[in-house]
């Protein structure tokens, strides 16, 4: 629990930015550069930290990032592993879900896959060592 | 455009914005190449459109949708929004004093064709009833490159030592300054690991040294190495933007091309073989095996582990060679893949990030 000191020394926010980055590969260029670069922020700095800390992902893996942006142009930011559908798009073998949900149905993957993706989200496991996302059949 | 039923509270308005650039943007076209050469002098350092895939075109625009939505549904609606194809959102942050229980969100798209099908699913997919109003607007890329320029500001890495972006004025004439556009390579000077490599290439070059910047980047720290005294600097990246950025770099401090050469290498680490550079004037460049007195790679853990051997091998015996762009909890690992290859290794640190460096044991054998 914070102390009540802390709660009045915390930096004003400006905003909350989430965007998708690939593991290893942030650019100053978009999605990262629009998305930060409207409010100030230092882009290589945010780059450099981003890469340095998902070096352990599985390069290019499109990783979930949120960001809080200070009024003082500072920033900090978490990383998250991959959102739901990108898990179940790879263990179904596809690029998009079907373009009428609830009416086509595009692919299709096993229980197995339900309870290794539920068990990756809710530990915020190291993707690498989940199989399936390699080689899909 | 299916399901028009959705559109009822569609409010669309689409604006130019009129840039004061002599190129104009023609919404979904790209530039012809003439054209691109009339980009003004802020561009000069953003390749063009070919090393980079369409819908990520640094000339294209992009498209900005202001969404209005009830607050208690706004976080899971931009993540929803993520999932079904934004490549950003973001929401200010509202006074608590406001009785409005509305709140904007701001997304990013960089086809305008998604836009609507995008909105409307990832709505139904958190189960808002009705579709949120929504303004798009186009953005250029102008934009944001303005304000990112804007923010940085001349850096003094240590006493009599500034790094300073092209556009401003040096504080102090009579320092050594390093001017620099970084466009859209690493190494502005600000990063606490590019003062790391700067703060040692300071202490350690005494005259005539030959330096290799593996991985330059912006090539900040091959030109660092040439104003402290070294001989001559190499510098090698794999993307062509960095060897685009380091070379107008080069140009802008005044050093000629016979004092630092750059090359792109391929990534799998065959640095050896004769390689050309990109721009016309370029000669083959050969980097030899152990021809260098410091090497210096700031980069990222995985190259450094992966292309240890080859960084090392540039470096004469008993040369200093410096690596970085690693955090502190990443130092075990580069002290266990290089101290095979370095010894009387030290560490430095600034904030959570690291250089280690060390000089490069003798009697290695050399692939």
């Amino acid at each position: 629990m914070s102390s009540l000191k802390e709660i009045l020394t915390r930096r004003p926010v400006s905003a909350t930015i989430r965007l998708t980055v690939p593991a290893g590969a942030a650019r100053p260029a978009p999605p990262v550069g629009p998305a930060l670069g409207q409010y100030r922020l230092n882009l290589m700095a945010f780059c450099k930290d981003f890469n340095a800390r998902t070096q352990k992902y599985k390069p290019d893996t499109p990783m979930a990032v949120t960001i809080t942006a200070y009024k003082d142009n500072t920033f900090e930011f978490t990383v998250k592993s991959p959102s739901v559908t990108w898990y179940l798009k790879k263990a179904a073998g596809i690029e998009l879900g079907s373009g009428r949900p609830g009416h086509v149905v595009a692919s299709s993957v096993t229980l197995k896959h339900i309870y290794e993706i539920a068990k990756a989200v809710s530990k915020n496991v190291n993707v690498m060592l989940l199989d399936f996302v390699d080689g899909i059949s | 455009m299916r399901g028009t039923h959705f559109f009822k509270h569609l409010s669309f308005i689409s604006s130019w914005r009129i840039s004061s650039q002599p190129r104009r943007l023609i919404h979904g076209v790209f530039p012809s190449p003439l054209s691109q050469r009339r980009l003004s002098s802020v561009f000069r350092n953003f390749s063009t459109s070919s090393s980079l895939p369409t819908t990520h075109s640094l000339t294209s625009p992009y498209f900005s949708v202001r969404i209005s939505c009830p607050k208690d549904s706004a976080d899971m609606l931009s993540e929803a929004l993520l999932c079904f194809g934004a490549s950003s959102t973001s929401m200010d942050e509202q006074g608590s004093d406001e009785g409005n229980d509305k709140i904007c969100i701001d997304s990013i798209f960089s086809d305008r064709q998604d836009v609507d099908v995008c909105i409307s699913h990832a709505a139904d997919s958190v189960g808002l009833k009705e579709l949120p109003s929504y303004e798009v607007r186009v953005g250029e890329q102008y934009d944001w490159i303005k304000k990112t320029q804007e923010s940085f500001c001349p850096v003094e890495v240590t006493e009599g030592l500034w790094i300073v972006p092209e556009w401003r004025t040096p504080p102090d004439a009579h320092a050594t300054n390093i001017i620099l556009n970084p466009g859209f390579a690493f190494g502005t000077g600000e990063h606490p690991t590019t003062k790391l490599c700067l703060l040692l290439l300071h202490g350690l070059i005494k005259g005539g040294e030959r330096f290799l910047d593996y991985g330059t980047g912006s090539g900040i720290l091959a030109i660092a190495a040439l104003k402290f005294g070294a001989a001559s600097s190499v510098g090698i990246d794999v993307d062509p933007q960095a060897i685009t950025a380091a070379t107008q770099n080069a140009a802008l401090n005044k050093i000629s091309p016979n004092k630092m050469q750059l090359t792109l290498v391929p990534p799998d680490g065959r640095t050896h073989e004769v390689v050309e550079g990109q721009s016309p004037n370029s000669m083959g460049v050969t980097t030899e095996s152990e021809s260098f007195d410091i090497v210096i790679a700031n980069i990222l853990l995985n190259p450094l582990l992966d292309l240890a051997d080859d960084i090392v091998s540039h470096a004469k015996p008993g040369a200093v060679v410096a690596v970085s762009g690693i955090i502190s909890e990443q130092v075990p690992y580069i002290m266990e893949r290089y101290s095979p290859l370095l010894e009387s290794i030290s560490v430095t640190e600034i904030d959570d990030w690291a250089c280690v460096c060390g000089t490069k044991r003798r009697g290695l054998t050399v692939n």
